[in-house]
C-alpha cells in the first residue's frame, strides 16, 4: 500500500511528472528561443512561475458556474496523471498494466481537452467561450489520426496494452521502421493535443486573448499551466513507448536514462515544429487533419494489416 | 511648365464662370480654388469625375472669424493638387458631405463635424470621431474662441 | 460553434492592438458579419497645441505624433512651411533628410514585418525581423543620437550633418540588412503555413482601392502604381532613380511583398544617396516670423501618404495645422476587407494596412496650456495639483485613505 501510494504521488507519479513537466517546459521555452536568437528563461523559470502564480489570487467571474470553473484544473491534472501510470518507461513494463490500457489511457488524454472547453465555456466570457469551441472543434480533427497512428503498432503487436507493444517491438526493433509515417503523424496529432503552433487556435493570443483560459488566474491558471506541461511529458512519454521502444533491457538506470533522452527528442521536435511555422486558421487545420493527415494514417494502419496477414 | 495646371484653372473657369483671381496657381502641382458654397457640389463632381482628381487626400476645416472654411485637398494620381475652398456662416455651418463619391471622406467630416461644429448633410449615421462619446456638447476645440481650460468648467456628462 | 450571433469586443485594451482603439465584430461561428470600428482613444490635441506654439516648437511637437514615422511628420510640416516661406533648402540637407526618410522606412518596414509574424502566431519571424531592425537602428542612433525621434529636422535644412566616418558604417548595416531581406522574402515565397495565412486574406481588389482611398503599400499591393516620392518628388527623391513597388495579390500576401520590395528599393536608394551626397551646407537659416500664406505638403510615409496643410499669418505661431496620416485613409479599406473574412484573420488583416492610431488620432489639447508653453513641473507639485483637480471633483483623498486604513486595520 505504502509502495503504491509512493508511486502514485511521487516517483514516478504526481510529483515526478510534475517536477519533469516544468523542466520540459524550460527545454521547450530555451529550445524555442535558440532557434529564434534568443536567451530564454532561466532554468528555475517554469516553477517561479508556478509559485508566483499560485501566490496570486484567484478571480471566479460572476457570471461562470463557480464550481465547474474552479473543478476542471484539477480533473485536467488528475486524469493526466492516470492516463501516466500506464505508460512504460525504462521497462517494457509500466507500473500498473491491464489487457486494454492502451484505450483507457488515449480516453484519458482526451478529458484535458474537454476540461478545457468545459472550464471555458462555462467562463461566460466570450473570448473564452470561442477559445473553447475552437478546443473541442479541433479535437475532432487530430482525435482520428493520432488513435489509427497510435493503433497501427498496437494492431501489428496484436495487442491492446502499451506494455505488450513496448514489448513486442522490443523484440521485433526492425518492425517500428515500418511506422515511420504514423509517428510523424502522431508527433503532428500531438501538437493539435498541446494546443501548440501552428494548432494553438484556440488559444490564439491575437485573436482571442486566451482562449479558453481568459478568464483563469491565480492557482486555477497555474494548475492548469501544470497540466498542459503534464500533458506535454505524458504526450511524449506515449509516443516514445509506442514509435521508439528501444533498449528497454538494458536495466532500470540505463532504460530510465533512455526514456528521458526519447522524451526529450520528442519535445525538441515539438520545439522545432512550432519555431517554424505559423498559426492556421481553424477551417485550414480540420482540412489539413481530414484531407491529408487523416487519409495517410488510415493508410499506415492499412500497411499495418497487410503487413500483419504477410508476417503470419 | 504649368501648362496642366494653367488648363485646369482654364477649364474651371470657363465652365462654371469663376473670377481668374479666385484661382491661383501657386507652384507647380499645386492649385487653389476659392469657390462659392453653393456651386461646391457641382465643381467637386466635376473635379472629380471629369478632371481625374480620384483621390481626396484630406478635408482641412479652418475658423476664419465670421465664417468657417473647409479645403478639399483633391490630387491626381500624376501629383497635381487641387485645393477647393469654401466658406460657411459660422452660425449656420452647414456643408452636404462627399462621403458618397469619397468614403474616406466619412472620417474627414466627422472631424468637421466634433472639432468645427460644422453640420454635414448627408453623412451616414456611425461613430463619432475624433472625441469621446462624454464630449460635452457645444464644445468644438478647434475654433479660435475656444480655450482649452473651458472643458474644465463645463459638466463633462458621463456616458452621454 | 452554435450558429448564433455573438458580439466581440477586440479593444481599447486587447493582445491583437498595439495601440488603443475599437473594433466591435458581430461574429457568426468564425465568420465575421458585420463590424464597426471606434478610433479617437489616443487624441492628445496637437493640431490645437500647434497652434499655441511657435513653428520651432511645432517641429519637436509634430515629430512626436508617431514613435515610427517621426521623421516623416517632422519633414513634412518642415517642407510645408519651407513653401511657405520660401526657403530654398541646401542640397546636402535635403539628402541627408531623405536618407534618414529611408532609414526610418527599412525600420518601419521591419517592424512591420515582425508584427505580422506575431499576429499569425509565427514568432520565429517577429525575433528574427525585429533583430535585424537593431541593425537600422544602430545607424538611426549613430547618425541622430537617437532610436527614434531623431530630431533631424529643422526648418530650413537638416540638423546634423554625415561625417565621413559614419557612411561606410551605414553601408556596411545596408548590406548586411539587404542579405537578410533576401532571405525574408525567400522565406515569405516559400514557406507554406505563412503563404496559406496570407494569401487570399484582406482581398481588396484595385477598384475598391481606388474608390476607398487606401494609401501606401495597401494601395500598391493591389496593382494601383501609386507613390508620392514620384509622384510629387519632394526632399531628393526627384534626382535618385528607384521602381515604386506594386504587387497584383490585392490580399495581404501582396502587401507582405510590397513591403519587402521597397525594403530592397530603400537599400538601393541609400547607396546612390551616399554615393551622390553633395558638398555644401546642410541648413540655411530660416526667419523666426513666416509670411501668411498657405500650404500643402505631401510625403510617402512608411505606413502611406501624409499630408499636412499650413495656414500662416505672418506671425511666429500658425494659424492652422491640419495633418492627416496614412491610417485614416486606410480603415474604410480595413472595414470593407474584414467583411465576410474570419475572426482568426482579423489580426492580421488589420496589421496589414499597418496602422498608426496614434497618428491618426492627434486633434484636441484637453490639458491647459493657457500661455502656450508647457512649464516644468516637478513630481511633488504634479502629486499637489493632481490632489488639488480631484477635490475640486468633489473627492477628497484624505477622506479614502482613512477609510482604506480602518479597512485594513479591521481585516
Amino acid at each position: 500500500m505504502a509502495q503504491a501510494l509512493f508511486n502514485i504521488f511521487v516517483f514516478p507519479g504526481f510529483l515526478f511528472v510534475a517536477a519533469f513537466g516544468l523542466t520540459a517546459e524550460y527545454i521547450d521555452r530555451k529550445l524555442y528561443a535558440l532557434m529564434q536568437n534568443r536567451i530564454g528563461p532561466p532554468w528555475f523559470q517554469p516553477l517561479a512561475d508556478f509559485i508566483k502564480l499560485s501566490a496570486k489570487e484567484d478571480v471566479v467571474p460572476q457570471h461562470a458556474d463557480k464550481l465547474v470553473f474552479k473543478l476542471m484544473p484539477i480533473v485536467a491534472m488528475t486524469s493526466i496523471l492516470t492516463a501516466f501510470i500506464y505508460i512504460p518507461m525504462w521497462g517494457s513494463n509500466a507500473l500498473f498494466a491491464f489487457k486494454g490500457d492502451l484505450v483507457v489511457v488515449m480516453y484519458l488524454l482526451t478529458v484535458p481537452t474537454l476540461t478545457y472547453f468545459l472550464g471555458g465555456w462555462y467562463s461566460r466570457s466570450v473570448y473564452s467561450m470561442i477559445g473553447a469551441a475552437r478546443s473541442l472543434t479541433q479535437l475532432f480533427a487530430y482525435e482520428i489520426p493520432l488513435f489509427l497512428s497510435i493503433l497501427a503498432p498496437a494492431m501489428l503487436a496484436d495487442t491492446w496494452s502499451l506494455s505488450g507493444i513496448s514489448e513486442y517491438f522490443s523484440t521485433h526493433p526492425w518492425a517500428i521502421l515500418f511506422n515511420i509515417v504514423g509517428f510523424v503523424i502522431a508527433i503532428i496529432a500531438l501538437l493539435g493535443k498541446l494546443e501548440k503552433v501552428p494548432f494553438d487556435i484556440p488559444e490564439a493570443e491575437t485573436e482571442i486573448v486566451a482562449g479558453a483560459f481568459t478568464e483563469y488566474s491565480g492557482r486555477l491558471l497555474a494548475m492548469f499551466r501544470l497540466a498542459i506541461d503534464m500533458e506535454l511529458v505524458v504526450g511524449a512519454s506515449l509516443l516514445a513507448a509506442v514509435f521508439l521502444p528501444f533498449g528497454l533491457h538494458y536495466g532500470p538506470a540505463a532504460g530510465f536514462a533512455l526514456y528521458l533522452v526519447k522524451v526529450l527528442f520528442i519535445i525538441g521536435l515539438i520545439s522545432l515544429a512550432r519555431t517554424i511555422v505559423a498559426r492556421l486558421r481553424i477551417d485550414q487545420m480540420i482540412n489539413f487533419c481530414w484531407k491529408v493527415i487523416a487519409p495517410l494514417a488510415f493508410l499506415q494502419f492499412l500497411a499495418d494489416l497487410i503487413l500483419k496477414g504477410v508476417h503470419n | 511648365m504649368l501648362v496642366e495646371e494653367e488648363k485646369i484653372k482654364q477649364q474651371l473657369v470657363e465652365r462654371f464662370g469663376l473670377s481668374g483671381e479666385k484661382i491661383t496657381v501657386q507652384r507647380e502641382r499645386r492649385v487653389w480654388a476659392d469657390v462659392p458654397a453653393a456651386e461646391f457640389g457641382e465643381i467637386f463632381d466635376y473635379a472629380a469625375n471629369k478632371l481625374g482628381f480620384v483621390i481626396l487626400a484630406t478635408i482641412t476645416g479652418l475658423d476664419e472669424g465670421p465664417t468657417l472654411g473647409a479645403i478639399y485637398h483633391l490630387a491626381r494620381e500624376s501629383g497635381i493638387i487641387l485645393n477647393l475652398h469654401i466658406s460657411v456662416q459660422r452660425d449656420k455651418p452647414v456643408i452636404k458631405t462627399v462621403s458618397a463619391r469619397f468614403p474616406v471622406a466619412d472620417a474627414y467630416e466627422r472631424e468637421l463635424v466634433d472639432l468645427f461644429g460644422m453640420q454635414v448633410e448627408g453623412l451616414p449615421p456611425g461613430n463619432r470621431y475624433p472625441l469621446p462619446d462624454n464630449w460635452p456638447a457645444g464644445q468644438y476645440p478647434l475654433r479660435k474662441d475656444w480655450k482649452s481650460d473651458t472643458i474644465g468648467k463645463s459638466e463633462v456628462t458621463e456616458n452621454a | 460553434m452554435p450558429e448564433r450571433e455573438v458580439k466581440l469586443t477586440i479593444g481599447p485594451q486587447h493582445p491583437m492592438l498595439k495601440e488603443p482603439e475599437s473594433f466591435l465584430l458581430t461574429l457568426r461561428g468564425e465568420k465575421i458579419t458585420e463590424m464597426t470600428v471606434r478610433l479617437g482613444y489616443n487624441h492628445r490635441g496637437i493640431e490645437k497645441a500647434c497652434e499655441q506654439r511657435t513653428y520651432i516648437q511645432d517641429m519637436y511637437l509634430v515629430e512626436r505624433v508617431c514613435g515610427i514615422c517621426s521623421h516623416s511628420h517632422s519633414m513634412c510640416l518642415a517642407q510645408t512651411i519651407e513653401e511657405i516661406a520660401g526657403l530654398q533648402v541646401p542640397k546636402r540637407g535635403l539628402y541627408i533628410r531623405t536618407l534618414v526618410a529611408e532609414l526610418e522606412r527599412i525600420h518601419s518596414h521591419l517592424l512591420w514585418l515582425g508584427v505580422a509574424g506575431h499576429e499569425i502566431g509565427f514568432d520565429t519571424l517577429l525575433m528574427y525581423a525585429w533583430r535585424d531592425r537593431e541593425l537600422v537602428m544602430d545607424i538611426l542612433a549613430i547618425i541622430s543620437g537617437n532610436r527614434v525621434n531623431y530630431g533631424m529636422n529643422v526648418i530650413g535644412g537638416a540638423k546634423r550633418d554625415i561625417t565621413p566616418d559614419q557612411i561606410p558604417q551605414i553601408l556596411a548595416a545596408v548590406d548586411t540588412l539587404e542579405e537578410r531581406t533576401k532571405y525574408y522574402i525567400h522565406v515569405g515565397t516559400e514557406e507554406i503555413t505563412l503563404r496559406e495565412r496570407l494569401s487570399g486574406v484582406g482581398k481588396l481588389s484595385k477598384e475598391d482601392a481606388i474608390r476607398l482611398g487606401a494609401a501606401g503599400p495597401t494601395v500598391r499591393a493591389s496593382g494601383v502604381d501609386r507613390d508620392t516620392r514620384r509622384d510629387d518628388p519632394y526632399g531628393a527623391y526627384g534626382e535618385l532613380s528607384f521602381d515604386v513597388v506594386t504587387d497584383n495579390h490585392c490580399d495581404v500576401y501582396g502587401r507582405t511583398l510590397v513591403r519587402l520590395g521597397e525594403l530592397m528599393q530603400a537599400y538601393k536608394l541609400i547607396r546612390q544617396i551616399l554615393k551622390n551626397l553633395p558638398e555644401g551646407p546642410i541648413a540655411i537659416k530660416a526667419p523666426r516670423k513666416i509670411p501668411a500664406g498657405q500650404a500643402i505638403g505631401r510625403y510617402e510615409a512608411p505606413r502611406g501618404e501624409d499630408v499636412h496643410y499650413v495656414k500662416a499669418n505672418g506671425t511666429d505661431k500658425p494659424e492652422r495645422v491640419k495633418l492627416r496620416a496614412p491610417t485614416l485613409a486606410n480603415v474604410q479599406a480595413v472595414a470593407h476587407m474584414l467583411k465576410d473574412g474570419y475572426l482568426a484573420d482579423t489580426p492580421i488583416v488589420i496589421a496589414a494596412i499597418d496602422p498608426c492610431f496614434s497618428c491618426t488620432d492627434r486633434a484636441i489639447a484637453t490639458t491647459n496650456l493657457d500661455n502656450g508653453r508647457t512649464d516644468r513641473m516637478e513630481w511633488p507639485a504634479l502629486r499637489t495639483y493632481g490632489i488639488d483637480w480631484y477635490s475640486k471633483q468633489g473627492i477628497d483623498f484624505a477622506e479614502l485613505n482613512r477609510k482604506l486604513r480602518t479597512m485594513r486595520e479591521s481585516n
